[in-house]
C-alpha cells in the first residue's frame, strides 16, 4: 500500500516536472521572441516596464479568435504621442501603429484584431520626451488570422460611421467610434467554395482629422478584423467636423465627414 | 421502452447530425482524401485509434510516442508592403516533429517517399512504436497522415482530430517547432510562404 503511494508519488512529480520544464522553456521562447520583434520595430532603443503610465485590457481567454477586443489606456494622455501594439505570435505581429495628434486623446484606444495562436501581446506608448514603454498581456486565442471571413462584410465596401459616445463638451476629451466597412482580407483565409487563398485586401492607414487638425494616424498590417472598428479619444471644439481618410492595399481610397454636435459650457 | 425511445432519438440525432453535416459528418474515404484539406473528416480511421486531449496528454507525459504535426503553413500575403514584418513561426505539442506541406493525399512521389523515410528515422524502423498524427480540427492533413501511417503498417497509429487547438484550450503547453530540416531539405516547405 505504502509502495504504491509512493510510486504515485513518483509519477506525479515526473509529471509534474516535465510540464514545468517545458513551461520554462515557453517563458523563455516568448520571451526571445519579444526581444526580437522589439529590436525589429524599436531598434536599440530601450523599452521600459514603467508601471502605470500604459495598461493593456483583452479578454484573457478569447470567444473569437478573429475578433478579440484590445483596450490600451493611457494614465497621463498628455505625456503621451504614439502607440504600438504587437501581437507576438501572429506571424505579421505588428498589429496597428497610431500616432496621435493635438486633436487627439490617448487617453483609451480600443481595436478588434485577429490572434493567430496562444499569444503575448505588447503594447508600447512612445512619451514626447521620446521613451518607450511596454505591457504585456497574455491572450488564449487561435486560428484568428486564417479564419474564413463570414457574414457582415457585406454592403459597401469602405462605408463610414462614426459615432461620438455620450454628448460631446467643448473643452473636455471625449470618445468617438469609427467603424469602416471592409472585409479586411489579410490573404490567410482561404476561400470556402473554392478552396483558394483570397487575395489580400485590407486597410492600411487610417488619418483621423478633426477641424483639420491630426485626431491620429494608424498604420496597420494583416491583424485588423473584418470591418474594422477603433474606438479612439479627442479633444472637442465649439463646434466641429471630423474628416476620415483611409487607404487599402489593392489602392481603394475612402473619405468621408462628419459634422460633431458639440455642448458648449 | 424508456430506453428504446431514447436510443431510437439518438439514432435520428446522429443521423440529421451526419445530414446535416459538420465535425466528424464525412464518411471514410476508401483512400488518402485528395480534395481541399480544410473541410469536415470523418470521425474514425480504419485501423487507427482517435484520441482527445486526454490521452494525447497522456501519450506526451508518459513519453516515447511520436508526434507528427502536418499544420500548413502560414501563408504570405502577396500584398504585404516590404516594410511589414513578416514573422511567421510555428507553435506545436512539445516535441512533436512538423512537416508543412504534408497534408494533401496527393503528394508528389519523391514527396511521399521523404516522408515515409523519414518516419521511419523516427521510429527507429518499430512498426509498433505508437505515432500520433495530429494538425487543426475540420482538417483533413492529420486524417491523411494517420492514413498514410496504417497504410505503411504502423500498428500503433492515433489521430488526435483536435489537434493544436484542442491542446492549447486544456492550457497544455506548446513550444515553437521549426519545420523538419530533412522534409524541408526535399520540399523547400519552411514556416512561412
Amino acid at each position: 500500500m505504502k509502495k504504491y503511494a509512493i510510486i504515485a508519488g513518483a509519477a506525479a512529480l515526473a509529471i509534474t516536472s516535465a510540464s514545468g520544464a517545458y513551461a520554462a522553456d515557453d517563458a523563455k521562447a516568448r520571451e526571445q521572441r519579444w526581444t526580437e520583434l522589439r529590436q525589429s520595430v524599436f531598434g536599440d532603443k530601450q523599452v521600459e516596464q514603467q508601471d502605470g503610465l500604459i495598461t493593456l485590457d483583452a479578454p484573457v481567454r478569447a470567444e473569437d479568435a478573429a475578433l478579440v477586443p484590445m483596450d490600451i489606456k493611457v494614465s497621463n494622455p498628455d505625456q503621451v504621442k504614439g502607440l504600438t501594439l504587437i501581437i507576438d505570435e501572429n506571424p505579421g505581429p505588428v498589429a496597428a501603429k497610431i500616432d496621435f495628434g493635438p486633436a487627439g486623446d490617448p487617453g483609451l484606444l480600443r481595436l478588434r484584431t485577429r490572434v493567430n495562436a496562444y499569444s503575448n501581446v505588447h503594447a508600447i506608448a512612445e512619451t514626447k520626451d521620446g521613451k518607450l514603454v511596454e505591457t504585456v498581456k497574455f491572450v488564449k486565442a487561435s486560428g484568428g488570422c486564417s479564419a474564413p471571413v463570414g457574414g457582415g462584410a457585406e454592403g459597401t465596401v469602405g462605408e463610414m460611421r462614426l459615432k461620438v459616445k455620450d454628448e460631446a463638451t467643448a473643452g473636455k476629451s471625449a470618445q468617438a467610434t469609427l467603424m469602416i466597412r471592409h472585409p479586411n482580407f489579410n490573404g490567410m483565409q482561404k476561400d470556402q467554395q473554392s478552396h483558394l487563398y483570397t487575395p489580400a485586401n485590407y486597410i492600411k492607414d487610417i488619418k483621423v482629422t478633426y477641424n483639420d487638425k491630426d485626431v491620429f494616424s494608424l498604420t496597420s498590417d494583416i491583424s485588423l478584423s473584418t470591418n474594422p472598428v477603433i474606438e479612439f479619444g479627442f479633444k472637442p471644439e465649439a463646434k466641429g467636423q471630423f474628416k476620415v481618410v483611409a487607404n487599402d492595399t489593392s489602392g481603394g481610397h475612402f473619405e468621408k465627414t462628419f459634422d460633431v454636435p458639440v455642448k458648449t459650457q | 421502452m424508456r430506453s428504446l425511445a431514447l436510443a431510437a432519438f439518438a439514432a435520428v440525432a446522429l443521423v440529421s447530425a451526419a445530414a446535416a453535416g459538420g465535425s466528424g459528418s464525412a464518411p471514410e474515404p476508401e483512400g488518402l482524401w485528395t480534395g481541399p484539406i480544410p473541410g469536415y473528416t470523418p470521425s474514425t480511421l480504419k485501423g487507427a485509434a482517435v484520441i482527445d486531449v486526454a490521452a494525447a496528454g497522456s501519450l506526451v507525459d508518459k513519453g516515447g510516442a511520436v508526434f507528427i504535426d502536418v499544420t500548413e503553413p502560414d501563408h504570405k500575403p502577396a500584398a504585404l508592403p516590404p516594410t511589414a514584418l513578416w514573422r511567421p513561426q510555428h507553435r506545436s505539442i512539445p516535441g512533436a516533429v512538423w512537416f508543412p506541406g504534408a497534408a494533401p493525399g496527393d503528394l508528389p512521389p519523391a514527396h511521399e517517399d521523404a516522408l515515409k523515410k523519414r518516419v521511419e528515422t523516427l521510429t527507429g524502423g518499430d512498426k509498433a512504436k505508437p505515432v500520433v498524427a495530429f494538425c487543426h480540427p475540420d482538417c483533413w492533413g492529420s486524417w491523411n497522415m494517420g492514413k498514410r501511417l496504417v497504410t505503411w503498417g504502423y500498428t500503433k497509429v492515433s489521430w488526435f482530430p483536435e489537434g493544436i487547438d484542442g491542446w492549447q484550450k486544456a492550457d497544455r503547453d506548446t513550444e515553437v517547432v521549426p519545420a523538419d530540416p530533412d522534409w524541408a531539405a526535399v520540399t523547400k516547405q519552411e514556416a512561412g510562404r
